[in-house]
């Protein structure tokens, strides 16, 4: 079993979904500090993926400073500080364009959307409305959020 | 690097058909090249010539840096082979088979065994042919990569498996997976068994290489684009050779584009489907990839006589 969260969706190089959800586990606090992380073999065999895949996945998260080495255990996890605001903003371009394709279906502006982001942020706020992340998560939201 | 398999201009008749024709192609080292194809579109013979189970009418072939005509028992130590007809001593239990095996290879990891041994469930005191077919294939894997080679070349491994089989054949597959160079060339006839485990891609049709390509790189540049159009419309008369499978009912047009880029499809678009008001373009998985080319290959081979070059399908 892998020590995060991921679902492999379909139509997206799995590459970027399992970088995405490593960075986003760090930051959610489902990895943290020192934590050992899977090795390319554990990761190809419990996603059924290429291990070059796997290999490059580490790789990158190793560069941009996620992971570091540790001879005799192999990969750790790092908490670099928490990124850029522009940066995490970045994070959501993917969910945002998919929002906006659907408004435009729906005859909607940006700013019926930014009301509709702000409902549904009262509504999870509430704690009465769970159906608002569900959502969101239809929307095609890549991870599941599971609350602990 | 070097590739691991090298094909030049491989050929192969039986009687007057023509199972491979003039196929060159490199399996490069360190990767799961998946060789894709509809049954009877000569995956089985390009194996078995490569493993030297065949001898070709024409061409050369290399595996692991010498020609397959030679390849002896040294080299098969370094070679893992599992084909969906697997002829196996079925009256062995399944440990008299791994003790039969073991000898033969100087390189044969006994942990290993065991561990996949427990990882596939398979009953030790069990005759082969008592076993059901994804048991017997799962015997063989284990024979077949417990002396750690270098290349594991497998003909349609996952037909007729049942998928949590498939899913455990896949998972022992990978506890491969660190071995400096390891690579493996898959056969099959339905890419979902291999999308994610692909890391290229080569198709045959007809005997003949259509298509061979990094599985990124196919992602790319392969969209599924949906357009509304403001009025009913008719299909255009000469559509680029990029938009596969075009369709057009009603007001809406559909079609695979094989070359994507933003701006020359919206270009394009607009030439050859004035009535457009807009287009969607979205990313497409391996598996549609290989349904949208399959399509058009057949529909190319409906027009040309079998010996004559088609129109080469590579520039799709």
């Amino acid at each position: 079993m892998l020590p995060f969260t991921f679902q492999i969706e379909d139509g997206l190089p799995v590459s970027d979904q399992l970088e995405h959800a490593v960075r986003k586990a760090i930051f959610t606090g489902q990895l943290s500090d020192g934590d050992i992380f899977p090795s390319v073999r554990t990761l190809s065999q419990e996603l059924r993926i290429s291990p070059t895949t796997a290999h490059k996945v580490v790789a990158t998260l190793r560069e941009d400073g996620y992971l570091a080495s540790r001879p005799g255990i192999g990969m750790v996890v790092r908490t670099p500080h928490l990124p850029e605001r522009s940066e995490r903003l970045n994070y959501l371009q993917p969910l945002c364009r998919e929002l906006l394709r659907e408004a435009d279906d729906l005859h909607l502006e940006v700013e019926d959307v930014v009301e509709a982001l702000h409902r549904a942020a009262e509504q999870a706020g509430s704690g009465r409305r769970p159906e608002a992340t569900t959502h969101v998560a239809e929307a095609g939201n890549p991870t599941q959020k599971s609350n602990p | 690097m070097k590739p691991i398999i090298e094909i030049r201009n491989l050929r192969k008749k039986f009687g007057r058909t023509v199972a491979v024709d003039d196929l060159t192609l490199d399996v490069p080292e360190g990767q799961v090249t998946a060789f894709l194809g509809p049954n009877g579109a000569g995956k089985t013979t390009t194996i078995k010539c490569l493993l030297n189970l065949l001898a070709p009418d024409a061409g050369q072939i290399r595996v692991l840096g010498a020609p397959s005509a030679g390849l002896d028992s040294a080299a098969f130590r370094q070679i893992g082979y599992v084909s969906e007809n697997q002829e196996m001593p079925l009256w062995m239990t399944v440990r008299q088979f791994l003790n039969y095996c073991r000898p033969m290879y100087p390189a044969w990891d006994a942990a290993f065994e065991a561990r996949l041994l427990k990882q596939f469930d398979l009953p030790p005191d069990t005759k082969l042919r008592a076993l059901s077919r994804g048991m017997r294939m799962k015997a063989a894997l284990l024979s077949s990569l417990a002396y750690r080679p270098k290349l594991v070349v497998l003909d349609e491994p996952f037909s007729g498996l049942d998928p949590l089989v498939r899913d455990e054949f896949v998972h022992g597959m990978l506890e491969m997976t660190g071995k400096e160079g390891w690579s493996v060339f898959v056969s099959s006839h339905d890419i979902a068994e291999v999308e994610r485990l692909a890391d290229r891609v080569a198709i045959i049709h007809r005997g003949r290489l259509q298509l061979d390509e990094a599985a990124e790189s196919l992602v790319a540049r392969f969209r599924w684009v949906e357009i509304v159009l403001g009025a009913e419309a008719a299909p255009p008369e000469n559509p680029p050779a990029n938009w596969l499978g075009l369709e057009v009912s009603g007001r809406v047009a559909r079609f695979t584009d094989s070359r994507y880029d933003e701006r020359e499809l919206d270009g394009a678009v607009k030439k050859y489907l004035p009535a457009a008001k807009q287009w969607r373009a979205q990313p497409m998985t391996l598996r549609d990839i290989f349904v949208a080319l399959a399509r058009t290959y057949r529909l190319n081979g409906a027009h040309q006589p079998a010996e004559e070059n088609p129109s080469p399908a590579k520039q799709l």
